[in-house]
């Protein structure tokens, strides 16, 4: 799919279920005990970071995922 | 989950919330469909919903989002070396707190020296149903957001 699809079909438009389905797979997400995957982050000042960053800097880290809506 | 994480701030645990995509987009919150009005949706958070954690945004394809299974409102543990410990479905203050205070004693225990190990469990958590909260939530998004999701769940 190219970049530009999938950043239109997961920013989706509408709530129905062709749209928010396809994205739901908890039952497959990384595994607990095993290295988690590390991705880029940007905090609100723009700059960026990496959700390494984030849990290396205490002995737990807590993230919660969300949005406005 | 603010109280939460100023309650455990001084015992070395961090925490942030994660801005993914609108789960629920309206006219007031529509969808995504660059970085700038991420930041913009995810600084409204922070302002009008008091959310006071740093609040950290994902790239606009959802990469981690995706990664770590794309629902809407999770919430995951990790420890310092990147392994998750935790991982829910949903957000919810008690079984979040429960789980901390678990490996909170396990840290302590394994600083008095006692050779603990790892093993997996699976539990079923439960928490209160707040519809009237979660509409008024919808309600800030707009009134297709609540039509949409009458439409899908029928109530």
């Amino acid at each position: 799919m190219k970049a530009s699809e999938l950043q239109k079909q997961y920013n989706y438009d509408a709530f129905v279920p062709e749209n928010v389905n396809r994205w739901i797979n908890f039952d497959s997400s990384p595994p607990l005990g095993e290295q988690a995957p590390d991705f880029p982050l940007w905090n609100l000042e723009e700059k960026t970071t990496r959700l390494s960053n984030i849990w290396s800097q205490n002995l737990y880290t807590v993230v919660e995922f969300g949005s406005f809506t | 989950m603010n109280d939460l994480a100023d309650k455990y701030a001084d015992q070395e645990v961090g925490s942030i919330f994660l801005y993914t995509h609108e789960a629920h987009p309206g006219e007031n919150y529509p969808h995504l469909t660059s970085m700038e009005q991420k930041f913009a949706h995810a600084r409204d958070l922070r302002d009008k919903l008091g959310v006071n954690r740093p609040i950290l945004v994902d790239a606009l394809d959802g990469a981690c989002h995706r990664a770590y299974g794309s629902m809407p409102n999770m919430t995951w543990i990790f420890n310092r070396t990147g392994k998750p410990l935790y991982k829910a479905a949903w957000t919810e203050y008690t079984s979040v707190e429960n789980a901390l205070q678990f490996f909170l004693d396990v840290a302590q225990r394994r600083k008095s020296g006692e050779p603990m190990v790892p093993f997996q469990v699976e539990r079923l958590d439960y928490r209160l149903s707040d519809r009237e909260g979660f509409y008024r939530g919808l309600e800030r998004s707009g009134p297709k957001a609540v039509q949409e999701f009458k439409e899908m769940f029928g109530r």
